[in-house]
């Protein structure tokens, strides 16, 4: 029997009489592409199918359904008659209505090489199937069917702004690699090759010993000093000093020098004439 | 008695001002645009509101004061839209007049009218998708004695950033909205699995007017749980609007119906979490200042310039407005925020964890690049429902100066050792020369006597 034609307010209390609706010769058949049938079973309202239901790319999922009332046995067309499939990993969610007639005959068709677009992207979970009939005046009923796997589709479509309000992954630089240095035994070794002439030098001096007898004269004394200021202000200079400072000293201790070397060579000069 | 009357008033109101319950950060004059027979429908709501220290300014959409913008400055600080019902709401409230308003940094709450309206244009720049005119959403289930538009929808803690507490089921009823894929769309409350759009006079067509829409392909049937009932969306310059499919949630009559035996609605908290949402006093951040220094240095004075290959620290300090304090609270809860250092593209992004010991100081140290050049640090911190940061510090980084390298190599030492004795082979040689005797004066002396 067609649902009846009055039109009912949806605004007005709907009545207290609950009818309760069920599926007369409720089953599913899966087909593979040659048409030979590779499972053909009934669902219940009651208990869920336990098996997963697969389907490869060129399978068909076929699923038939009477919606009857319960009492007098008399087909009915509800409002509304969906199949949802949930991924829960995801939440993505597809919901397609049912085509049923007005004797209350329902056919609903799955082929995954001409998917859907209310099919949602598979993931690695398989999607809960579940069926959803509600009408006015008459009980609602939603029952999980069972789990379907689906052949892998794409992922979902994301807008490209959408990974900036997540973490994003880390980025680091990569440094050229430190300066390679040769081994320290090396540099030792050619330090001490520098000082191979030091060597002839203290083993010629143990032969001739050179006599310093002004040494400590005041008048030569202060310019070997001198002399040795500047040396050491040059080492001071290359370990810690920088030019303006050098120079300034170097300007200072020039001045001395100046004197102290004047001095120096006159002695000596009028030593050499004697 | 009259009196008396006036007294207990005036104590209430003294007694509100000083327990004022949660505060915006950004301000507390609120426009409520609503049809005046209609404004005792939402007492509890408004009552709530005022209790919170937010003004109301009730407009009837007829009226054309007070105006929301005023030569581009807006007079409100807060904007309601209560009026659905209403054929228009004012010459001074348009779509782009309301889109002006969020540039200008005031947060809107609309209600969307099941009929035609522009407000339906509004919704649609903002990336919600609405079903055809006069279809709201219906739901069969859970079977109960109301009509099927005024759906019980339950709350799961945590569905949503934008509802910081535990609420009941909410009545709803009014026009779902679907959502395009844009990140700053946040979904308040979601529609439940097995609702619908779709005219609420259900006849013999109907089904077949349901099965036929979703053939059409694409946006057909608006169905389940992507659905949204309420929907927020926070702009890029912070403020926020919120989307409310049906003013009916805010109505009184709905905040004190039960869902269930002995269990009152979760309305008149889902009113005021969304306003509290969308008003700025929930999920509200700001950057307080940034800083950055040497690592091996005690000092915390921030150099003008950094080396190649320098050690750096920065920090950021972030507060989180306290809506029930009033004030700005430093806040070390975010565990994934993330600092990029960038010239044109990230050359380093680390995560930028929370300091024990100070609150709402996030610290991390890196080493900057050998790429000498003017980098940024860029702090760019999205999360759907809190406020964007966004901080960027210009600082340029210099390759070392000519006595900036390594110093005192070990290859060196052959040329340090023939350097220093090439010195003290100097000063031993002078003072040879200065302090030794001249050998042949005796020689000479008998040379230029022999001469003579």
């Amino acid at each position: 029997m067609i649902f009846s034609p009055v039109a009912v307010l949806l605004l007005a209390a709907s009545a207290v009489q609950a009818s309760v609706l069920t599926l007369q010769s409720p089953k599913f058949v899966v087909t593979d592409a040659l048409g030979s049938q590779l499972r053909a079973e009934p669902f219940s309202l009651v208990h869920r199918t336990g098996t997963p239901v697969k389907l490869e790319a060129k399978d068909t999922l076929k699923i038939t359904f009477q919606v009857v009332d319960k009492e007098d046995g008399k087909g009915v067309q509800p409002h509304q008659t969906f199949i949802r499939f949930f991924d829960p990993s995801t939440g993505e969610e597809g919901i397609q209505p049912i085509r049923v007639t007005g004797g209350g005959k329902a056919k609903f068709e799955l082929n995954p090489s001409k998917p859907p677009l209310y099919l949602p992207p598979t993931s690695t979970e398989p999607l809960k199937v579940s069926l959803i009939i509600g009408t006015p005046n008459y009980d609602p009923i939603t029952v999980r069917l069972f789990d379907l796997i689906l052949p892998a589709s794409q992922p979902a479509p994301t807008h490209p702004d959408e990974a900036s309000f997540h973490v994003r992954p880390e980025l680091h630089h990569t440094f050229r690699p430190d300066q390679k240095l040769p081994p320290k035994a090396v540099s030792l070794f050619f330090a001490g090759l520098t000082f191979a002439p030091w060597v002839v030098l203290i083993g010629l001096w143990s032969q001739v010993t050179p006599r310093l007898t002004h040494l400590f004269s005041p008048s030569i004394l202060p310019f070997i000093l001198s002399l040795v200021a500047f040396e050491s202000l040059l080492l001071t200079y290359w370990v810690k000093l920088r030019l303006g400072e050098v120079l300034l000293y170097g300007a200072g201790l020039g001045l001395v020098t100046i004197f102290t070397g004047r001095q120096a060579l006159s002695s000596i000069s009028s030593l050499r004439k004697d | 008695m009259f009196g008396f009357r006036r007294w207990c008033l005036l104590a209430l109101s003294a007694a509100s001002l000083l327990c004022v319950d949660a505060k915006s950060s950004t301000g507390d004059s609120v426009l409520v645009v609503v049809d005046p027979n209609n404004q005792d429908k939402y007492s509890l709501f408004f009552d709530g509101l005022k209790d919170s220290g937010y003004k109301l300014t009730f407009r009837s959409p007829k009226a054309e004061k007070p105006v929301v913008i005023a030569d581009d400055v807006p007079n409100f600080d807060h904007v309601i839209l209560l009026a659905p019902e209403a054929r228009n709401l004012g010459k001074d409230i348009t779509p782009q007049s309301i889109v002006q308003l969020l540039s200008l940094k005031t947060n809107v709450i609309v209600t969307l009218p099941t009929k035609q309206s522009p407000l339906h244009s509004l919704a649609a720049e903002f990336g919600l998708i609405l079903p055809p005119p006069g279809s709201p959403l219906i739901s069969y289930f859970p079977q109960r004695d109301t009509p099927s538009s005024l759906i019980p929808i339950p709350v799961e803690d945590h569905s949503s950033p934008a509802l910081t507490k535990h609420i009941e089921p909410v009545w709803f009823s009014g026009i779902p909205q679907a959502l395009s894929t844009n990140p700053l769309l946040i979904p308040i409350l979601r529609a439940p699995a097995e609702s619908f759009a779709s005219e609420t006079l259900v006849t013999s067509g109907s089904a077949d007017a349901l099965v036929e829409s979703a053939e059409k392909g694409g946006e057909g049937l608006w169905a389940g749980s992507s659905l949204s009932a309420v929907t927020g969306f926070q702009a890029t310059n912070g403020a926020r609007i919120a989307f409310v499919g049906g003013a009916e949630v805010f109505s009184d009559e709905l905040a004190q119906k039960e869902v269930a035996p002995y269990v009152k609605s979760g309305n008149a908290d889902f009113s005021r979490e969304v306003a509290a949402w969308t008003f700025q006093e929930n999920l509200v951040l700001r950057i307080d200042g940034v800083e950055h220094h040497l690592a091996h240095e005690n000092t915390t004075v921030a150099k003008e310039q950094y080396t190649n290959n320098d050690n750096v620290v920065f920090s950021a300090y972030v507060s989180k407005w306290d809506a029930k304090q009033g004030r700005w609270e430093p806040y070390s809860g975010l565990k994934d925020l993330q600092l990029e250092f960038t010239m044109l593209d990230p050359f380093i992004r680390t995560a930028l964890p929370p300091v024990r010991a100070t609150p709402g100081k996030y610290s991390t140290t890196f080493r900057a690049p050998d790429r000498h050049g003017v980098f940024k640090f860029i702090i760019d911190y999205k999360r759907k429902g809190w406020t964007s940061l966004q901080s960027s510090t210009t600082i340029p980084v210099v390759p070392p100066r000519h006595d900036g390298y390594p110093r005192f190599l070990s290859a060196a030492w052959p040329y340090y050792a023939g350097a220093i004795s090439t010195s003290v082979a100097f000063l031993l040689f002078s003072t040879a020369w200065l302090a030794g005797e001249a050998r042949d004066r005796s020689s000479r002396k008998a040379k230029g006597s022999k001469a003579e």
